[in-house]
């Protein structure tokens, strides 16, 4: 059993107007095998999140830790935090032109597990994973989500969910721009792997629509920059029903609520 | 009838652009010969020199004294002896044939170089070759050596040839490059010196009438590395196309000028330079011209150069230039650039484990995957991906560098 423990976060985002304080003391406790979606408006800074999670550079670390089984991510580099069993499905996968999927995913296992997989059972593994996200055989010669669409994008990051074992995986708004039917097959993707492996997930999104496929244990609402709110799978049904603008600060512009 | 006088147009020299016609083409203008004393010494100023760090490469300013140390082999890509039906080998005295019959000299080290050499290695390929030919250039130290090698190729001839360059050399090297009508030959030049090691190289090359040549030029070591390559066509609708790779390590200057020149109807060329820098004071240059002469209608000419600068303190200069001379023609493409390694890509493959020197790697391995695939030759291909590899594998461990090296 594992923990993911983040502990008074703050952190901030350097822009053109100067450096601007984003995370604000977010508190969250995840174990192995439980589904946490975190909800909220736009601009609450839930993608900050899940960048700083992982470790993009753009993003400093003002205080706090997120403890993975007590070791502190923050103090690691991306890469570290990788091996040590975080996984983050990103909103927009990036293209990394010339670098075969094939290659990368094999380069990535060898790095997450220490070793390289074994070839036969790793060819077999790969081939049967993308066929149950419904991808082309073509899809591993091409260069790494380039000239994907929207939602090749999203399986490629469930394939290598699945593929990577992780201990804990923040799903970015997986389900954005997703079709129905895509949706479902990247939420099977998702449910397998938590099926197979245990891991435990932060689900984030603005829609209840992915709920129905990936029931979460916890329902957090998300906004100003911590966590404001948390319930159970009943919240996110209230939370469509009215909206976050009872989270938002008085005469704060929510996006959703303006659309 | 009442005589008329006719003004004959005249360039004005002080203002050029009045009569763009009657312009003289920059490439036109400089020589081309045998004889050292056509050519002055290289000077910082001088365009063709402007980017060379000549005072580390003076030595190859004046004609020398050949050590004739360095040792050139021939044989099939496998080792094995050269079909001497269909590749003839020879040994010449500089002057006598074929030397001397592609282009001349255009510039001091490369009529340093003619006046330096002692003889020429001769290879003439003919009908369909069975495997690629591998002419390798092993350096046995740094005395001042000079080679001249040329490689022919006649009527109708299939053939790859690859020329590999190794060991620790100051090399001046000339090579003639011609091939016969309707032939289609590849020429492949690798250059993996080590370290300390100079290379100064003139290529002189001709395509014939209704030809194709793939020459691709690979460079992945040398302190000082020049080659500058120039070219005709011997006819028309004949079709070149130019690959280079270069790798540019810490206080490395590797520089390839492509001189294309368009002097027959309907001929296509093709240029695309690539090269990664890594490192303080890594320098590399590519110039390339590409002049379309009066008499060249109907012609497609493209040519590119990217640079990836991985670390920084790498300087890259890329310089294209075209002279167009006939408005009558297909396209005269050129594009240029010099990026940095971009910090989304390198964060996207870290946060799948891969730390940060071998996401560099990868994307390194892709940038110049791309292009090697291109040559189309699987039995080169292959070879030049194997020589990348070994480059950017250097300091790997076992298991690691299996990955990096099955694709």
């Amino acid at each position: 059993m594992s923990t993911l423990e983040i502990k008074d976060l703050y952190a901030s985002v350097e822009t053109k107007e100067g450096r601007k304080q984003i995370l604000k003391g977010a508190n969250l406790v995840v174990n192995s095998n439980e589904t946490h979606a975190i909800m909220g408006p736009n601009g609450s800074g839930k993608s900050t999140l899940a960048y700083t999670l992982a470790g993009h550079p753009k993003y400093i670390v003002d205080s706090g830790q997120a403890l993975l089984d007590g070791k502190d991510l923050l103090t690691m580099t991306p890469d570290e935090r990788a091996r040590t069993g975080l996984f983050l499905a990103m909103q927009y996968p990036v293209e990394v032109p010339g670098v075969s999927m094939t290659n990368f995913l094999r380069t990535s296992k060898t790095e997450v597990d220490g070793k390289a997989p074994a070839l036969r059972q790793w060819s077999k593994e790969l081939n049967s994973a993308m066929k149950r996200l419904r991808m082309d055989a073509k899809f591993a010669s091409r260069s790494v989500n380039e000239g994907f669409s929207g939602g090749e994008k999203k399986r490629a990051e469930v394939l290598q969910l699945e593929l990577l074992k992780p201990k804990f995986a923040v799903l970015d708004e997986t389900d954005s721009g997703l079709d129905v039917d895509a949706l479902r097959i990247v939420s099977e993707g998702v449910n397998r792997a938590k099926e197979n492996t245990g891991l435990g997930l932060l689900l984030i999104t603005h829609y209840t629509r992915i709920l129905k496929y990936i029931k979460p244990d916890v329902v957090h609402v998300f906004a100003g920059g911590k966590f404001v709110k948390t319930g159970g799978p009943e919240l996110a049904d209230e939370l469509e029903a009215t909206g976050y603008d009872q989270y938002l600060p008085e005469g704060a512009n929510s996006e959703s609520a303006l659309a | 009838m009442s005589q008329q006088e006719v003004r004959v147009p005249v360039a004005d020299p002080k203002n050029p652009y009045a009569m763009p016609a009657a312009m003289p083409s920059s490439v036109d203008r400089q020589p081309r010969s045998f004889d050292v004393d056509d050519f002055t010494v290289p000077r910082p100023k001088d365009p063709d020199w402007r980017f060379t760090p000549i005072a580390r490469m003076e030595e190859f300013f004046q004609v020398f004294q050949a050590s004739a140390a360095t040792t050139v082999t021939v044989s099939n890509i496998d080792g094995t002896a050269v079909d001497p039906e269909r590749v003839r080998v020879g040994d010449v005295e500089m002057g006598a044939e074929p030397t001397g019959t592609v282009l001349a000299p255009s510039d001091r080290a490369a009529v340093v170089q003619w006046h330096s050499a002692r003889h020429a290695v001769t290879v003439a390929m003919s009908g369909e070759l069975d495997q690629p030919v591998l002419v390798k250039i092993h350096g046995n130290g740094l005395d001042l050596d000079a080679v001249h090698l040329v490689i022919t190729a006649a009527a109708d001839t299939h053939a790859d040839i690859v020329v590999e360059h190794d060991g620790l050399a100051r090399l001046a090297e000339g090579v003639e490059i011609s091939t016969g009508r309707h032939s289609q030959v590849s020429t492949t030049f690798i250059q993996e010196w080590e370290q300390g090691s100079k290379h100064v190289g003139n290529q002189r090359i001709h395509v014939g009438e209704g030809a194709s040549l793939r020459h691709s030029v690979v460079t992945l070591g040398g302190d000082v590395v020049r080659i500058r390559m120039d070219q005709d066509f011997g006819g028309e609708e004949g079709d070149l196309n130019m690959l280079g790779i270069y790798f540019v390590d810490p206080g490395e200057h590797i520089e390839h000028r492509t001189m294309v020149v368009h002097n027959h109807p309907a001929c296509k060329s093709r240029v695309v330079y690539k090269g990664a820098l890594d490192g303080k004071g890594a320098h590399a240059t590519w110039v390339g011209n590409a002049l379309i002469e009066p008499n060249a209608p109907g012609t497609d000419s493209y040519e590119l150069n990217r640079n990836l600068v991985l670390t920084p303190g790498a300087v890259a200069d890329s310089e294209p230039n075209l002279e167009i001379e006939n408005g009558d023609i297909v396209g005269a493409g050129h594009a240029s650039s010099v990026g940095r390694f971009d910090d989304e890509e390198l964060f996207y493959l870290q946060s799948r484990g891969i730390p940060e020197i071998e996401a560099r790697k990868l994307v390194v391995r892709g940038f110049f995957g791309e292009l090697v695939e291109e040559i189309g030759v699987p039995a080169i291909s292959g070879h030049l991906m194997k020589v990348i590899d070994r480059r950017l594998s250097r300091g790997e461990n076992e298991a690691m560098q299996h990955v990096l090296e099955e694709k």
